[in-house]
Protein backbone atom coordinates (compact mmCIF):
# COMPACT_ATOMS: atom_id res chain seq x y z
CA UNK A 1 0.00 0.00 0.00
CA UNK A 2 3.00 2.56 1.01
CA UNK A 3 4.48 3.21 -2.47
CA UNK A 4 8.33 3.89 -1.84
CA UNK A 5 10.88 5.38 -4.04
CA UNK A 6 10.68 8.88 -6.06
CA UNK A 7 8.04 10.62 -7.87
CA UNK A 8 7.35 14.14 -9.68
CA UNK A 9 5.19 16.54 -8.13
CA UNK A 10 5.00 20.26 -9.33
CA UNK A 11 7.95 22.10 -9.20
CA UNK A 12 9.75 18.91 -7.59
CA UNK A 13 10.13 15.25 -6.11
CA UNK A 14 9.05 13.60 -3.91
CA UNK A 15 10.54 10.61 -1.69
CA UNK A 16 9.07 8.57 0.67
CA UNK A 17 9.98 5.64 3.52
CA UNK A 18 7.57 3.82 5.39
CA UNK A 19 6.95 6.50 7.50
CA UNK A 20 7.49 10.42 5.98
CA UNK A 21 7.24 11.28 2.43
CA UNK A 22 10.30 14.20 2.20
CA UNK A 23 9.93 17.02 -0.92
CA UNK A 24 12.61 18.32 -3.15
CA UNK A 25 11.95 21.93 -4.85
CA UNK A 26 15.29 21.99 -6.55
CA UNK A 27 14.61 25.76 -7.23
CA UNK A 28 14.26 26.71 -3.90
CA UNK A 29 18.07 25.19 -3.37
CA UNK A 30 20.72 28.18 -2.48
CA UNK A 31 23.13 25.47 -1.80
CA UNK A 32 23.65 25.82 2.01
CA UNK A 33 24.74 22.00 1.50
CA UNK A 34 23.45 21.23 4.96
CA UNK A 35 21.75 18.25 3.65
CA UNK A 36 24.48 16.04 2.52
CA UNK A 37 27.71 17.66 4.85
CA UNK A 38 25.35 16.02 7.93
CA UNK A 39 23.70 12.61 6.19
CA UNK A 40 25.72 12.03 2.75
CA UNK A 41 23.83 8.06 3.44
CA UNK A 42 20.75 10.06 2.29
CA UNK A 43 21.54 12.83 0.00
CA UNK A 44 24.63 12.54 -1.97
CA UNK A 45 24.46 14.77 -4.58
CA UNK A 46 26.76 12.93 -7.13
CA UNK A 47 23.94 9.85 -6.88
CA UNK A 48 20.84 9.10 -9.40
CA UNK A 49 18.58 9.19 -7.53
CA UNK A 50 19.98 11.60 -4.89
CA UNK A 51 17.85 11.27 -2.09
CA UNK A 52 17.65 7.49 -0.66
CA UNK A 53 15.19 7.24 2.10
CA UNK A 54 16.69 4.01 3.15
CA UNK A 55 19.98 5.51 4.27
CA UNK A 56 19.11 6.52 7.45
CA UNK A 57 16.40 6.50 10.41
CA UNK A 58 13.69 8.71 9.72
CA UNK A 59 14.04 10.68 12.71
CA UNK A 60 17.48 11.29 11.14
CA UNK A 61 16.18 12.25 8.19
CA UNK A 62 13.44 14.79 9.79
CA UNK A 63 16.45 16.13 11.34
CA UNK A 64 18.09 17.54 8.58
CA UNK A 65 15.33 18.59 6.31
CA UNK A 66 14.34 20.47 9.48
CA UNK A 67 18.22 22.50 8.76
CA UNK A 68 17.21 23.08 5.56
CA UNK A 69 16.99 27.03 5.63
CA UNK A 70 14.53 27.15 2.43
CA UNK A 71 11.99 25.41 1.03
CA UNK A 72 13.80 23.04 -1.22
CA UNK A 73 13.29 20.17 1.77
CA UNK A 74 10.35 19.49 3.27
CA UNK A 75 9.05 16.88 4.57
CA UNK A 76 5.12 15.47 5.96
CA UNK A 77 3.77 12.39 7.87
CA UNK A 78 2.74 9.72 5.68
CA UNK A 79 -0.25 8.96 7.69
CA UNK A 80 -2.50 12.11 7.66
CA UNK A 81 -3.36 12.37 11.21
CA UNK A 82 -0.03 12.18 12.58
CA UNK A 83 0.21 15.95 10.59
CA UNK A 84 -2.43 17.60 12.76
CA UNK A 85 0.84 16.88 15.81
CA UNK A 86 3.22 18.81 14.08
CA UNK A 87 4.72 21.28 16.41
CA UNK A 88 6.39 24.56 15.75
CA UNK A 89 9.65 23.43 15.91
CA UNK A 90 9.29 21.02 12.81
CA UNK A 91 9.57 24.24 10.72
CA UNK A 92 10.30 22.57 7.86
CA UNK A 93 7.59 20.43 7.85
CA UNK A 94 4.94 21.37 4.51
CA UNK A 95 2.56 22.73 6.81
CA UNK A 96 4.62 25.54 8.15
CA UNK A 97 5.98 26.19 4.78
CA UNK A 98 2.79 26.74 3.47
CA UNK A 99 0.79 29.13 5.98
CA UNK A 100 -2.22 28.48 3.77
CA UNK A 101 -2.08 24.92 5.05
CA UNK A 102 -1.44 25.54 8.90
CA UNK A 103 -4.84 27.99 8.75
CA UNK A 104 -4.23 31.43 10.02
CA UNK A 105 -0.61 32.75 10.99
CA UNK A 106 -0.33 35.97 12.34
CA UNK A 107 2.38 38.19 10.87
CA UNK A 108 4.55 39.27 13.11
CA UNK A 109 4.96 43.13 13.63
CA UNK A 110 8.11 43.02 15.40
CA UNK A 111 9.98 42.16 11.87
CA UNK A 112 11.93 45.29 11.10
CA UNK A 113 13.30 45.33 14.35
CA UNK A 114 14.68 41.71 14.22
CA UNK A 115 18.16 41.95 13.36
CA UNK A 116 19.49 40.43 9.73
CA UNK A 117 20.96 36.92 9.82
CA UNK A 118 24.27 36.65 8.53
CA UNK A 119 25.49 32.67 8.53
CA UNK A 120 28.71 31.41 7.17
CA UNK A 121 27.76 27.65 5.74
CA UNK A 122 30.63 24.87 6.49
CA UNK A 123 32.45 25.45 3.39
CA UNK A 124 29.65 26.68 1.41
CA UNK A 125 28.04 30.46 0.98
CA UNK A 126 27.16 33.10 2.97
CA UNK A 127 23.31 32.77 3.64
CA UNK A 128 21.76 35.86 4.74
CA UNK A 129 17.98 36.46 6.38
CA UNK A 130 15.59 39.11 7.10
CA UNK A 131 15.18 42.48 5.79
CA UNK A 132 18.01 44.54 4.30
CA UNK A 133 19.01 46.52 0.97
CA UNK A 134 21.12 44.56 -1.60
CA UNK A 135 23.49 46.49 -3.35
CA UNK A 136 25.97 44.32 -6.25
CA UNK A 137 26.70 46.33 -8.98
CA UNK A 138 24.37 48.82 -10.10
CA UNK A 139 21.32 47.50 -8.71
CA UNK A 140 19.79 48.28 -5.09
CA UNK A 141 16.86 45.91 -4.51
CA UNK A 142 14.90 45.98 -1.22
CA UNK A 143 14.41 43.07 0.20
CA UNK A 144 11.64 41.58 2.99
CA UNK A 145 11.86 38.94 4.60
CA UNK A 146 14.40 38.05 2.22
CA UNK A 147 16.47 34.63 1.73
CA UNK A 148 20.09 34.98 -0.07
CA UNK A 149 23.02 33.26 -0.23
CA UNK A 150 26.70 34.93 -1.98
CA UNK A 151 29.77 32.98 -3.07
CA UNK A 152 32.39 32.72 -0.77
CA UNK A 153 34.91 30.70 -3.03
CA UNK A 154 35.47 33.31 -5.91
CA UNK A 155 33.98 30.79 -8.59
CA UNK A 156 30.30 30.94 -8.86
CA UNK A 157 29.41 31.32 -12.46
CA UNK A 158 26.12 33.64 -11.21
CA UNK A 159 28.01 36.49 -9.17
CA UNK A 160 27.58 37.61 -6.53
CA UNK A 161 25.16 34.34 -5.59
CA UNK A 162 26.18 31.02 -5.01
CA UNK A 163 25.32 28.43 -7.75
CA UNK A 164 27.33 25.10 -5.91
CA UNK A 165 30.28 24.99 -7.72
CA UNK A 166 32.46 25.30 -4.50
CA UNK A 167 31.30 21.32 -3.89
CA UNK A 168 32.72 20.31 -7.11
CA UNK A 169 35.96 23.18 -6.99
CA UNK A 170 36.67 21.59 -3.31
CA UNK A 171 36.31 24.91 -1.85
CA UNK A 172 37.56 24.01 1.98
CA UNK A 173 36.49 26.93 4.92
CA UNK A 174 40.48 27.35 5.88
CA UNK B 1 7.63 63.86 18.15
CA UNK B 2 9.61 60.95 16.86
CA UNK B 3 9.45 59.02 13.50
CA UNK B 4 10.05 55.50 13.92
CA UNK B 5 10.35 54.95 10.23
CA UNK B 6 13.80 57.52 9.96
CA UNK B 7 14.86 56.13 12.96
CA UNK B 8 15.50 52.55 11.99
CA UNK B 9 18.41 51.86 11.00
CA UNK B 10 18.90 49.84 7.96
CA UNK B 11 20.94 46.52 7.17
CA UNK B 12 22.61 47.02 4.06
CA UNK B 13 24.76 44.44 2.33
CA UNK B 14 26.70 45.46 -0.15
CA UNK B 15 28.74 43.69 -2.56
CA UNK B 16 32.12 45.46 -3.35
CA UNK B 17 32.95 45.25 -6.84
CA UNK B 18 36.13 43.28 -6.91
CA UNK B 19 35.91 43.04 -3.25
CA UNK B 20 34.79 42.30 -0.15
CA UNK B 21 30.99 41.59 0.78
CA UNK B 22 30.37 44.81 3.41
CA UNK B 23 27.44 44.27 5.80
CA UNK B 24 26.12 47.65 8.19
CA UNK B 25 23.50 47.74 10.57
CA UNK B 26 21.91 44.95 13.13
CA UNK B 27 23.51 41.80 12.07
CA UNK B 28 23.40 38.85 13.97
CA UNK B 29 26.53 36.99 12.34
CA UNK B 30 26.99 33.10 12.59
CA UNK B 31 29.84 30.20 12.11
CA UNK B 32 29.10 27.07 12.87
CA UNK B 33 32.45 25.81 11.33
CA UNK B 34 33.74 28.25 14.09
CA UNK B 35 31.43 28.06 16.42
CA UNK B 36 30.48 31.55 16.81
CA UNK B 37 27.57 33.77 17.44
CA UNK B 38 27.66 37.05 17.68
CA UNK B 39 25.46 40.73 17.55
CA UNK B 40 27.75 42.91 15.52
CA UNK B 41 27.31 46.58 13.76
CA UNK B 42 29.37 45.76 10.66
CA UNK B 43 30.80 42.82 8.61
CA UNK B 44 33.56 42.50 5.80
CA UNK B 45 33.52 39.03 4.10
CA UNK B 46 35.89 37.63 1.85
CA UNK B 47 34.23 36.52 -1.72
CA UNK B 48 37.16 35.43 -3.46
CA UNK B 49 38.03 32.69 -1.48
CA UNK B 50 42.04 33.64 -0.69
CA UNK B 51 42.09 34.92 2.40
CA UNK B 52 43.48 33.95 5.13
CA UNK B 53 41.59 35.44 8.13
CA UNK B 54 37.97 33.30 6.32
CA UNK B 55 35.67 34.24 6.70
CA UNK B 56 36.55 37.38 6.52
CA UNK B 57 38.06 39.83 4.30
CA UNK B 58 42.13 40.18 4.71
CA UNK B 59 42.84 42.12 1.21
CA UNK B 60 44.23 39.04 -0.06
CA UNK B 61 41.92 39.72 -3.50
CA UNK B 62 44.22 42.48 -4.36
CA UNK B 63 47.35 40.30 -4.72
Amino acid sequence: MIEKGRKSFSGGRRYRNEDITVYWKPDACVHASYCYRELIEVFDPGRRPWIDMEGASTEKIIEVVNMCPTEALTWKWNNPERNLEIGPDQTNHVIFRRPELAGDETEDTEVREKPVSVRIMYDGPIIIKGDFILKYGDNVREMKGGLISLCRCGLSNRMPFCDGTHRSTGFEDV
Amino acid sequence: MENNQENKTETVVEVVEGGPLKITGNIIFQDIKRDIKVNVRELYLCRCGRSCNKPFCDDSHKK
